[in-house]
């Protein structure tokens, strides 16, 4: 099977992931042909280029959209490719990255008002940096995604599965690799309580090693969080923050967490005296969008983010 | 912003809110026409995407109308709506959408003339926010 594996707006992580796979590769390495993969082997720009179309069997992007040339990388490898894939949470969903979307423009938060890039070194075009874009965008938005791998990385089991899948010639299109119901159901912990009384953060308290972290007051995404990972995080301790993506049930993770959380707070007897404690309780969830769109902005997010911003245009 | 006529989708409960607005008919009170009124059972069953699917469909705010506290037909669905409400505004607004174009309000089934009075203030409130969609809507 001849692969590629490229990274856009990426930390590197997904490359890293393949290694997760254990001595398992020993027997997978033979039946792949490396044709592009910047992480591992030189190739440039040029030898993708060169390639025929559909020079390459599979193709997985991870990282999200963020500049001019992540595009044009991303409908180049589409272009030679039978099967483009998502791997990981920023090509699928926009990712962390994609989290700067709701600021106003990046460059002048990072480096202060009136930045502008600096004019390319060389005397030729080419020499200047690709442009950032206005949004950060998932694979998505840009080239039609055949197939996804998710995660933040994607879980050993799960690249596992797709390699696979993929080598026996069986990825159906708009498969995801990741299980259709919720985190809640590989999870070990017990599940009692049906109050809120508290929300917490997780370095404000340490976990009871067997109780359901939600009835905990953490903010779990795993009730709208496709399974696939075993429940990893949550066996650590730690709430799930939905890298693999909502189930197909949850639609928008944010507004889906949103509501259940909402659902389970109580300050006592339920009524107009207890509004106060409960607004005081719902105060709790610090920075919602960062928590409850943690990876998923670009995906769901995004939509009303553009309006408010055309708007704000429109006025100005 | 002269002649903008704001567009509201109002989530009406089926056992206070609604029968409100039927009194507010009954009674021939007037009120501005701008909202499409859509029947639920309970406001506690109102989704927060149903709400943001609304703004991004094209209304300019939502209405969610339930029974008084303490007064719901399943007890405790209206509490409910508050609290989502509550967290969905704070949502908006950190994605720069005016909170106040999610209004919860509460109207008994006697209260034709609280419903009326209620349509007129919201519409006077999105008419000072002004359309969210620039010119008559997405697209």
């Amino acid at each position: 099977m001849k692969l590629a594996v490229y990274w856009t707006g990426s930390c590197g992580g997904c490359d890293v992931a393949f290694l997760e796979l254990g001595p398992a590769l020993l027997d997978l390495l033979p039946k792949l042909e490396i044709v592009f993969w910047p992480a591992l082997v030189d190739a440039k720009r040029a030898d993708l280029e060169k390639l025929p179309k559909h020079g390459i069997d599979v193709a997985l992007v991870n990282g999200v959209l963020r500049t001019t040339e992540n595009v044009e990388m991303a409908e180049l490898l589409r272009e030679k490719s039978r099967w483009l894939g998502a791997f990981g949470a920023c090509a699928h969903l926009g990712g962390v990255p994609a989290l700067a979307n709701p600021g106003e423009g990046i460059a002048e938060v990072v480096f202060g008002p009136g930045f502008r890039p600096a004019p390319p070194l060389g005397e030729a075009p080419e020499d200047a940096p690709p442009e950032l874009l206005p949004e950060a965008l998932p694979l998505e938005e840009v080239v039609p995604v055949d197939f996804v791998v998710p995660g933040c990385p994607p879980p050993a089991g799960l690249i596992a599965r797709f390699f696979a899948v993929a080598l026996a010639e069986e990825i159906q299109p708009g498969q995801v690799f990741a299980a259709e119901k919720a985190l809640c159901e590989e999870c070990p912990r017990t599940r009692e309580e049906r109050r809120l009384a508290r929300l917490v953060r997780p370095h404000e308290a340490l976990a009871d090693p067997t109780k359901c972290l939600l009835d905990q007051g953490m903010v779990c995404l795993g009730p709208v969080t496709r399974g696939g990972c075993a429940a990893a995080c949550p066996k650590a301790g730690m709430p799930c923050t939905g890298c693999l993506g909502p189930t197909p049930k949850a639609g928008d993770p944010a507004l889906a967490m949103l509501s259940a959380l909402a659902s389970l707070v109580r300050a006592g007897e339920e009524g107009e005296p207890a509004f106060p404690e409960e607004d005081r309780i719902l105060e709790g969830l610090v920075d919602p969008l960062g928590t409850l769109y943690k990876y998923a902005f670009a995906k769901y997010g995004r939509p009303l983010r553009r309006l408010a911003r055309r708007r704000q245009e429109v006025r100005a | 912003m002269s002649g903008f006529e704001p567009r509201i989708v109002a989530f009406l409960c089926r056992w206070c809110a609604s029968a409100g607005a039927d009194l507010a008919g009954t009674n021939r009170l007037a009120y501005p026409p701008n909202a499409i009124p859509i029947r639920v059972n309970c406001s506690g069953r109102v989704e927060p995407q149903w709400v943001v699917e609304a703004l991004k469909a094209g209304a300019d705010g939502v209405l969610i109308g339930g029974c008084h506290p303490g007064d719901c037909h399943y007890v405790a669905g209206n509490y409910k709506a508050r609290r989502r409400v509550y967290l969905l505004r704070k949502v908006l607004a950190e994605l720069g959408i005016e909170p106040e174009r999610v209004r919860l309000e509460w109207v008994s089934a006697t209260e034709g003339a609280r419903f009326a009075q209620v349509m007129s203030d919201f519409v006077a409130e999105l008419k000072r926010l002004g359309p969210l969609h620039g010119n008559g809507g997405p697209k």
